[in-house]
This record gives C-alpha cells, sequence and structure tokens, in this order.
C-alpha cells in the first residue's frame, strides 16, 4: 500500500511526541530500531544514516563529554581527574537523551527521506492555508542542490578571471567575492520568479486543484485520526502525571 | 471580466484577525519561557525529564507555528519568493559552519537579510520557516524555531530604525539581538536536549558546568558568550551583502523604501 | 511576409507611456511610447541595449506593475479596460488575470520556473491548477500545449533537467497554456542555433494563425523577425521609428547602429561590425611556439574525464554528449600563434563550451594535453593558468561583485602590476570597451550588453597572453559587438592569441582569421 503523504507525516510525529513523552530507554532504542529497519526496507537507509550521523554524532560525543565528565549532581562517582568526575548518574542521563533525541531524529528522516515531496506540495497545495508553506518547503528543496551548483559556477567564473579563489586570497575575501555574485543573483532571479509566479496566479485568493493526483483512502483517514489521538494522550498523560514543579 | 483586471483594497477584517493571531503566538513564546524559568523544573538533570522538554517543545513550536499563520498569508509574492533564497543560504552556511569547530552558528544570515529587506515580520515567519524546513534533514533544529522568528523580528526592527544606516551600528544591534536571542533558546537547549549539539559549544557548558554551575546557567552562560558574537558577525555580513546590492534591487521592497532602511537611499517618491 | 491584416482590427493591448521611472533613479526609463497591439499581428520592437525593451515588455505583461518598481505616467488599455496611471487613485493590476490575457517570456528561461513542481507537465499546469481548473481539462491543455511546442516526450521530465532551448520552450508554454491574446518574448532567439531559431519561427507562425497578437523584443533583426508586420524601433526609452520592416531595414537609416544584423541574414562583410580585414590584419605565421596549443585533446565525463572539480558539474552547461563514444572531445589537435584570432563553431551542445574549458585547466583532458607558450598546463590551477589564459564565460554576473565598475576591473590588478598603475590601466580597460563614463555605476545597473564588456574589460586590463570568449555575440548589442571587435582586434595587435566559440557561423568568419567547425567532438576545418 502507498502510504499517503500526510500519514507517512502523522506517523512520524506521533512516534516522535509518543518517544519523548514516554521517556524510556528501551522505547527509544525499539523505536531507533525500527526506523532504521522501515527505511533500510524503503531503500532509503544509505541517504538517512549518513544524514541521521551528522546530526547525531556530534550531539551524542557533546553530551557524553559534557555530562560523563561533569555533571556536579551526580552522587555515584566512578572516576575521577582534577574537576573531571565521571559519575554514573551522568552517563546515564547522557544516554538517555541521545537514546530519546535519536528516536526523534530516525523517525522524523525516515519520514523526510521516503516522503515523495512533489505528493507532499500536492497535498499541501490542495488544502488552502498550506499553499505558501508548500511553496516554500518545495522550492527550498529544489534551490539547495541548484545553488551548489551555482557556488561552482561562480568559483569557475572567478578563477577564469584570474582570482585564485582556493588558496591566495584571504579566506573573509574569498567569501565576499563568491557571496555578493550568488546574493545578487538569487534575488535577482527571486524577483523574476515573482512576476512570473504572479501571472500564473500564484496569490489567487479563490480554491485550487491540483494536476497530481495523490490517492488518499478513508482507512489512512481512520488510521491518521488514530495516530494524533494517540500523540495528544500521551503527552497529556505525562504532563498530568508529573506532578508540576518537579 | 474588466474589474478583475485590478486589485481590490485590502479588507480590515482579515488584518485584525491576523494581528490577533500574531498577539497569540508571541504570547505562547513569552507564556513558555516564563513558565521554563520561574519554575526552573528540577527534573532536568534529574528525572526523565520530559515534561518540561514537552512543554518547552509545545509552547515554542505553537507559537512559532501562529506567528507563520499570521504572518505568511499576508506576506507580499516578492517576500514569500525570496524565502526560500534566505533558507537555502542558512542551511548551507549553518550546515557547514556546525561541522566545523568554530563556536558560532551563522545560520541566520538569510533570515536577517529577508528582516533588512521586508521587515520584522517577515524576518519572524522566516526564521520560523527556517528551522521547520531545515529539520527536514535536521530535526534538532526545531525546537528552536521560536528563537529564530525571535532572531528575525529584532532584526527587522533593527532595520526599521536606522541601525543598518550606518555600518558600525549593525554589529551592535547584532550584539544585542544575540543577547535576547540566546537567553530565550537556552531552556530549549537545557530541556529539551540537555546539552547544546555542537562539540565547540559543548566544550563551553562542560566549562561551566566543571565550575558546579545548573545545566540551565550553564547553557544560557554559553549562549551569552557565542549568541552576540554570532549575531555581530552575521548582521556585519548582511550589511556588507546589502549594500554591494544594486539600488533599484534594493528599493523594489517597500520597507526599505518606506523606512530608509539603508544609507544613500531616498525615502519613498510619490505615495 | 505571411501576417495578414484580418478584419479585426481593434487593438487589444494599447499602451499610451508618457514616462516610467524606477524609483530612486532621476531619469526616467520610458518616455513618449504609443502602442497598439491588433489580434493576429506580428509585432518586433527594436531597441540596442539598455533601450528600455525589457521594462517595455515587462510593464505591457503586469510583471512590472506600476507602484511596485517604478513611477508610471500615462495608460494601458487591456481588452476594453483602460487603466489610467500617474493620478491620485492609482490602480493596482491584479497581475493574475492581467496575465491571462498577456502572456510574458523573459530573457532568462529559467527564472520562469516555479522551483515547486517535479515535471515538465505540472509546471505547465501551474497556472491552471491556481485557477481552480478541472483535471480533465488541465490534463488537455497541458497536452495540447505541449504537442504545439514539441514537449510530448519530456512531460515526465524534471524541469530542472531541460536543456537551454527545451527551457525557452517550457517557459513558452507556460505563458501560453492559458491561451493569451497577446504574447511578449524579450529576447527570444539569443543563443538558439539556426535549427532552434527555425522551430520557433514556425511556432510564431501557429499562434498568430490563431488569432494572437506577438510580441519580439530584440537588439538582433533575427530572420524571423523579417516576417513581423509591425516594426518599432526603440532609442533611449522613446520611440524613434515605426513602420514595416521594408521601410526600416539597414540602408534606410533609421535602425540605430545598436541594432544588429542577425547572422543568418548574410550582409557584405565590410558591413558587419564584426568584420576583420584579414589581409591588414594577418599574424606574423610559423615560427616560434604556439600560443596555446591543443595536443590530441580527448574529453569524456563517463569515461572518467579528471575533472578538476567533479562534484556539482551540471552537464547541461557544459554542452552535450558526441553520439556513441560517451567521449565530449575526441582528439582535438589545434595551434593558434600570437596574434591569430581563431573561431570554434557548431550546433547547441557540440561541446564547444567543454573546449573553451580546457584552455585554462578548469577540464583537465582525459587524453592529450593543453600548452600554453609551450609549457603545459597539467596541474597548474586554473587561478594561475588565468594569469596568461582570460576566459570569458556567457553570464558576466558570476564574476561582477564589486560596488562600482572601476573598482571591479581594479580587483586584483595591484599584484600583477606595480600600484601606482593599477588605477590608470583599469582606466585604460574600461575606456577600451567603452564604459570610461560607467566607471562609477553599480555593474548590476549597467544593461546586459555592458555587464559584458565591463567583464571583458576585467579580463584585457590583465593583459593575458590567450584571450577566450565564450559566445560572444550573445547578449551584445550592435555597439557593444563593435566594441569588442575592436578590443579583441587591439588584443591580437598587441600579440595577444584569440578563442572565439560561437554557434553564429557568419559572425565567426566574419571576426575571425580563421574558423573551424566542431561537431560530434570532433574538429574538422
Amino acid at each position: 500500500m502507498r502510504l499517503h503523504p500526510l500519514t507517512s507525516l502523522a506517523a512520524a510525529g506521533s512516534t516522535a511526541a509518543i518517544t519523548t513523552a514516554a521517556a524510556s530507554l528501551p522505547l527509544s532504542l525499539a523505536v531507533m530500531g525500527a526506523a532504521v529497519v522501515l527505511s533500510a526496507r524503503g531503500g532509503t537507509a544509505r541517504r538517512l544514516l549518513p544524514a541521521a550521523a551528522a546530526v547525531l554524532l556530534p550531539l551524542g560525543l557533546s553530551l557524553l563529554v559534557m555530562h560523563g565528565l561533569f555533571f556536579p549532581e551526580g552522587r555515584t562517582v566512578l572516576a575521577q581527574w582534577g574537576v573531571a568526575r565521571v559519575t554514573a548518574e551522568g552517563l546515564v542521563f547522557a544516554l538517555e537523551r541521545t537514546a530519546q533525541l535519536g528516536a526523534v531524529v530516525l523517525a522524523l528522516l525516515a519520514f523526510s527521506f521516503s516522503v515523495s515531496v512533489p505528493d507532499l506540495v500536492a497535498v499541501l497545495s490542495s488544502r488552502g492555508v498550506h499553499g505558501r508553506f508548500a511553496f516554500v518547503l518545495a522550492s527550498t528543496l529544489t534551490l539547495l542542490p541548484a545553488i551548489t551548483s551555482r557556488v561552482e559556477r561562480i568559483r569557475q567564473a572567478q578563477e577564469s578571471r584570474g582570482l585564485v579563489v582556493r588558496r591566495g586570497l584571504h579566506r573573509a575575501a574569498a567569501f565576499r567575492l563568491q557571496a555578493v555574485p550568488l546574493v545578487l543573483s538569487l534575488i535577482e532571479d527571486a524577483g523574476t520568479r515573482t512576476a512570473a509566479l504572479e501571472a500564473r496566479g500564484f496569490s489567487n485568493p479563490g480554491p485550487r486543484t491540483s494536476y497530481r493526483d495523490v490517492p488518499d483512502p478513508i482507512l489512512q483517514r481512520v488510521l491518521r485520526a488514530v495516530l494524533l489521538g494517540a500523540a495528544a494522550a500521551a503527552v497529556a498523560a505525562r504532563l498530568l502525571l508529573t506532578p508540576a514543579g518537579s | 471580466m474588466s474589474p478583475s483586471l485590478t486589485l481590490p483594497a485590502p479588507a480590515p477584517a482579515a488584518a485584525r484577525k491576523r494581528r490577533l493571531l500574531e498577539i497569540l503566538g508571541a504570547a505562547a513564546i513569552a507564556a513558555t519561557y516564563i513558565y521554563l524559568v520561574l519554575n526552573q523544573p528540577a527534573d532536568i538533570t534529574g528525572g526523565p525529564g520530559s515534561a518540561s522538554a514537552l512543554i518547552a517543545l509545545s509552547g515554542f513550536l505553537v507559537g512559532a507555528i501562529l506567528l507563520i499563520v499570521a504572518v505568511l498569508p499576508a506576506l507580499p509574492a516578492s517576500t514569500v519568493v525570496l524565502i526560500p533564497v534566505a533558507l537555502v543560504l542558512n542551511i548551507v552556511l549553518g550546515q557547514f559552519v556546525g561541522s566545523t569547530l568554530v563556536p558560532f552558528y551563522l545560520d541566520a544570515i538569510g533570515t536577517v537579510l529577508i528582516a533588512v529587506l521586508a521587515g520584522p515580520a517577515a524576518g519572524a515567519a522566516t526564521g520560523a520557516l527556517s528551522s521547520i524546513v531545515w529539520s527536514f534533514f535536521n530535526p534538532t533544529v526545531l525546537p528552536f524555531a521560536a528563537g529564530a522568528a525571535l532572531i528575525g523580528c529584532l532584526a527587522g526592527l533593527a532595520a526599521r530604525h536606522g541601525m543598518f544606516r550606518r555600518f558600525y551600528l549593525a554589529p551592535v544591534a547584532g550584539f544585542v539581538t544575540g543577547i535576547i536571542g540566546g537567553v530565550v533558546s537556552a531552556p530549549v537547549a537545557a530541556f529539551v536536549f540537555g546539552g547544546t549539539s555542537g562539540v565547540a559549544t559543548g566544550a563551553i557548558v562542560s566549562a561551566f558546568r566543571s565550575m558546579g554551575d545548573t545545566l540551565l546557567a550553564a547553557i544560557t552562560k554559553q549562549a551569552l558568550i557565542s549568541d552576540p558574537m554570532d549575531k555581530a558577525i552575521v548582521f556585519t555580513v548582511v550589511a556588507v551583502l546589502a549594500y554591494a546590492l544594486p539600488r533599484r534591487a534594493r528599493l523594489q521592497y517597500p520597507f526599505v523604501r518606506r523606512h530608509r532602511v539603508l544609507a544613500g537611499t531616498s525615502p519613498e517618491q510619490g505615495s | 511576409m505571411s501576417t495578414t491584416h484580418s478584419t479585426q482590427t481593434q487593438p487589444i493591448l494599447s499602451a499610451g507611456i508618457r514616462s516610467f521611472t524606477y524609483f530612486g533613479d532621476d531619469a526616467s526609463v520610458l518616455e513618449g511610447i504609443d502602442l497598439n497591439l491588433v489580434p493576429g499581428t506580428f509585432t518586433a520592437i527594436l531597441g540596442a541595449s539598455g533601450s528600455g525593451k525589457s521594462t517595455l515588455g515587462r510593464l505591457l505583461s503586469g510583471w512590472l506593475p506600476p507602484r511596485t518598481g517604478g513611477t508610471l505616467r500615462g495608460f494601458l488599455e487591456l481588452a476594453g479596460t483602460r487603466l489610467d496611471f500617474g493620478g491620485d487613485r492609482e490602480p493596482r493590476i491584479n497581475p493574475a488575470e492581467w496575465g491571462r490575457q498577456v502572456g510574458f517570456v523573459p530573457q532568462d528561461p529559467a527564472a520562469v520556473l516555479t522551483t515547486v513542481r517535479a515535471t515538465v507537465a505540472e509546471e505547465l499546469a501551474f497556472g491552471l491548477e491556481n485557477a481552480a481548473m478541472e483535471r480533465p481539462a488541465m490534463k488537455a491543455a497541458v497536452e495540447r500545449t505541449a504537442a504545439l511546442l514539441g514537449l510530448m516526450e519530456l512531460l515526465e521530465r524534471n524541469p530542472a533537467s531541460l536543456s537551454g532551448g527545451q527551457l525557452r520552450r517550457l517557459a513558452i508554454g507556460c505563458a501560453i497554456i492559458a491561451g493569451p491574446r497577446v504574447l511578449i518574448m524579450d529576447e527570444p532567439f539569443a543563443s538558439l542555433d539556426s535549427a532552434g531559431t527555425a522551430g520557433l519561427a514556425r511556432l510564431l507562425q501557429d499562434l498568430l494563425k490563431l488569432g494572437t497578437a506577438v510580441v519580439v523584443l530584440s537588439q538582433v533583426v533575427d530572420t524571423p523577425l523579417l516576417d513581423a508586420g509591425t516594426w518599432v524601433v526603440l532609442e533611449n526609452g522613446g520611440v524613434t521609428g515605426n513602420g514595416t520592416p521594408a521601410e526600416l531595414q539597414a540602408g534606410s537609416g533609421l535602425l540605430p547602429p545598436g541594432i544588429r544584423a542577425s547572422g543568418g541574414e548574410p550582409a557584405p562583410a565590410g558591413d558587419h561590425p564584426g568584420a576583420v580585414h584579414a589581409d591588414t590584419l594577418l599574424p606574423r605565421s610559423g615560427a616560434g611556439v604556439p600560443a596555446l596549443e591543443l595536443r590530441g585533446v580527448s574529453f569524456g565525463y563517463s569515461a572518467g574525464g579528471k575533472e578538476a572539480q567533479p562534484r556539482n558539474m551540471r552537464r547541461r552547461d557544459l554542452g552535450g554528449k558526441a553520439a556513441g563514444s560517451g567521449l565530449v572531445l575526441q582528439g582535438i589537435n589545434v595551434r593558434i600563434q600570437s596574434g591569430e584570432i581563431l573561431a570554434v563553431t557548431g550546433p547547441n551542445g557540440a561541446g564547444k563550451s567543454t573546449l573553451l574549458r580546457h584552455l585554462n585547466g578548469l577540464l583537465r583532458p582525459t587524453e592529450g594535453s593543453v600548452l600554453v607558450h609551450g609549457r603545459d598546463i597539467a596541474g597548474v590551477p586554473p587561478g594561475e593558468a588565468a594569469r596568461s589564459v582570460g576566459l570569458l564565460f556567457q553570464q558576466p554576473r558570476d564574476q561582477l561583485f564589486e560596488r562600482t565598475a572601476l573598482r571591479e576591473v581594479r580587483f586584483g590588478l595591484d599584484r600583477l602590476f606595480h600600484p601606482d598603475e593599477a588605477p590608470s590601466r583599469a582606466m585604460e580597460a574600461l575606456s577600451a570597451v567603452g564604459l570610461a563614463e560607467a566607471a562609477h555605476t553599480h555593474p548590476a545597473e549597467l544593461p546586459a550588453s555592458g555587464q559584458r564588456l565591463l567583464a571583458l574589460a576585467t579580463v584585457l586590463a590583465r593583459k593575458p597572453s590567450v584571450l577566450a570568449l565564450d559566445e560572444p555575440t550573445v547578449a551584445l548589442d550592435g555597439g557593444g559587438l563593435a566594441l569588442l571587435d575592436a578590443a579583441v582586434r587591439s588584443a591580437a595587435g598587441e600579440g595577444a592569441a584569440v578563442v572565439l566559440v560561437s554557434h553564429d557561423l557568419d559572425y565567426a568568419r566574419a571576426a575571425a582569421h580563421r574558423v573551424v567547425m566542431l561537431d560530434g567532438g570532433r574538429l574538422d576545418g
């Protein structure tokens, strides 16, 4: 069954909310595992894992150093060098936090790497208010790869002019050399694009239709409602069950 | 057919509804911050810590989303089309700097650029959208949406009051913006992450922790070291970029014309 | 001439522009323009770069609504609705409704893409979606338009992967899918080779038969414009001539020198602004080391060609592939002496730009070597090679970053010459391309032709011994081309070897001592 983009979004979002609300290490680890397995079966693991690692490794390392070595609240001291004290509480805290964030990051990334952006945009655009948000999202995702090739073109043009950008020039100066033409051309293009979009009814107040057909079976609509309900319940339970201020 | 070739004047009722949403969004962010700081939940480093994480997350996110809903539909198309460009600048530079060992972020250049060209409301929406869209590849930036919106809003206000007319004022405005932005974002880092996401910033927090500070205090102090410098740099870079724009390109933005944001641009002619 | 004045002579779009001034400018860009566009007629608006053509086109099409970019005094009348501007209660144009009746295709077709649609079909449908057209009707409209433009095979492709010519057709499709009664195109023939030009001309005839009023803005009298019913000549923002092509054509003295004759229209060599009198300027032949030599250069992307920067290079920027072998260049041998001007021609996608990028090491040959003054440049970074090889790309805005034209040319000269010498050299280079008066203008505010000349000046100021130019005729008006030719000739006269790459064979023949043809990755001639 092909998932409607909003269904996968609801699944990822509610998984993230429930994991955060539950704050349980086994659940976090299970969610991490599930997200990796799902994306491997969907064939996106190759892109997902490096992206997740790029986010999680520095984060985990930072937390481990921060709390592993310095955790004034810790009581069970495992080792000590000068001001640095390795405490069991600190290590557990770092591990729990990393797992919890890892679960959220993997669940959301599994969504963003598997969703078909054109489908998502089509679905959002046909739903009123979200049209402009969909535009911002899709346009950013399209411009990102285009911009790297544009930076490359600018660098080539400037090297051909005799500006040795890669060495020699001071880094800040090299940044200005490339940033100014880049930003200028991006703003200029945005001006043309604005006119082109306006001429094609970008700001029309009325209803829209969508050329792309994204089926939305009733079953998935029910599933979405259930997922959102579960997430809301988990959050409410955590907030109500935790005494205020503790 | 004939009357539709021109646009009607904007309706005041819609503007009032949007104003209400803006106020609600700002109130949600402010209330969340005040609650978190006043309550100083002891469970940051003690218990599972998820209640305060949830409050920080949902309060700031709801506020940011309300701001987007209030501002985005009212922005002129020229600004909406520019927002993706700003987000790309934010993301490309932010990813790059985040991967180095510099205790800065430089992930707000696009946001501040929009704020200077199109005003505080557009800046706030851009900041919030930047975090949300960026979370597509890096979900950890999502909780900072409210802080990013605040930066955009403050940058717009600074531009409106002439802080970009003198070249030396831009870093000063950035410095002040950074102080406010850093203080507001610190609870997110503390409650949601239990730390910071970068290695360099993490080292600074560790240093304060080794002196016995609470996590929130340590992260707030770290933010007060990193953020003002970071924003001073960002504002300076944006000033360089804005003055490199040809006059015609700058003046196509009504905000720049009306408030004489940049030196050397004459105020709006005629209307 | 196929334009027939049908029974319908009521104009669909009229304009009476007393003046238009951009915000912040002191002088107006347009003044005293009266235009009437009748359905089924073909109008060419001819003017040099900077004459105000593009501004006029964008005003007529609602792409530059008065009040958002500048101040208009005068009126626009579309389909019987007259809007007066310059009074107290200015009307605000509704660009969407205006766009349904007036389509516009700007110079850079890539800039009209929404960037949010994943296929050509959806890109075409964007305007219809916003008008809430039902899906079946939308599909029919997309297919009809695609068939008209020859885009049927590309409907499922990603718009970002299209070539320049395909992009232009897509941009036209986006403009005409809603069935506008007026179509305005800005420089549609620039950078199209002869096959592309002929295809576009056929399309224009189809649209005329359907009753569309077609307007082409151009600084070159391209062959298809000879079929126009009316020519309007624009000079410095005002109309200086209005009549049939026969009345205004070359020889009548009514066309300003800034408007170039097309390459396709054989003009006597002496009249061509780029004509070199070969006998007077023949280089000292033979003896000595050639300034530039390519020895058996082959290059292929898929064949593991050593690109200097393998990442991020989009193939479509670099011309197509040679059929079959996967090699873009195959065994290229060529020698260029000091003082010689060599032109490389060939159709779009023949690999011309790829060849050019080998001259300073931006691309490295898979096989063979490139020698500058007898020295192999393998391993020399492009920025170093640029000391002797000045290479100029089509897009000037990629290399301009300073606030004034003078600072732009001066940049980095201090390190090449004595610091006291740099300012005078910069001014000299600016004068050589006719930009001395624009020394303090922002580069981005120069007209397209001026930007290319400024980029040329930045290269000339460094006195390279090899000068390589990519498509010099694109974006240059007549005056600009004459300046470029003079600058190139004087550089050659001082001993520089010059390589011109152009799809325009007639221009190449007129401007160079020697013409070689690049096709399918091989060099003939």
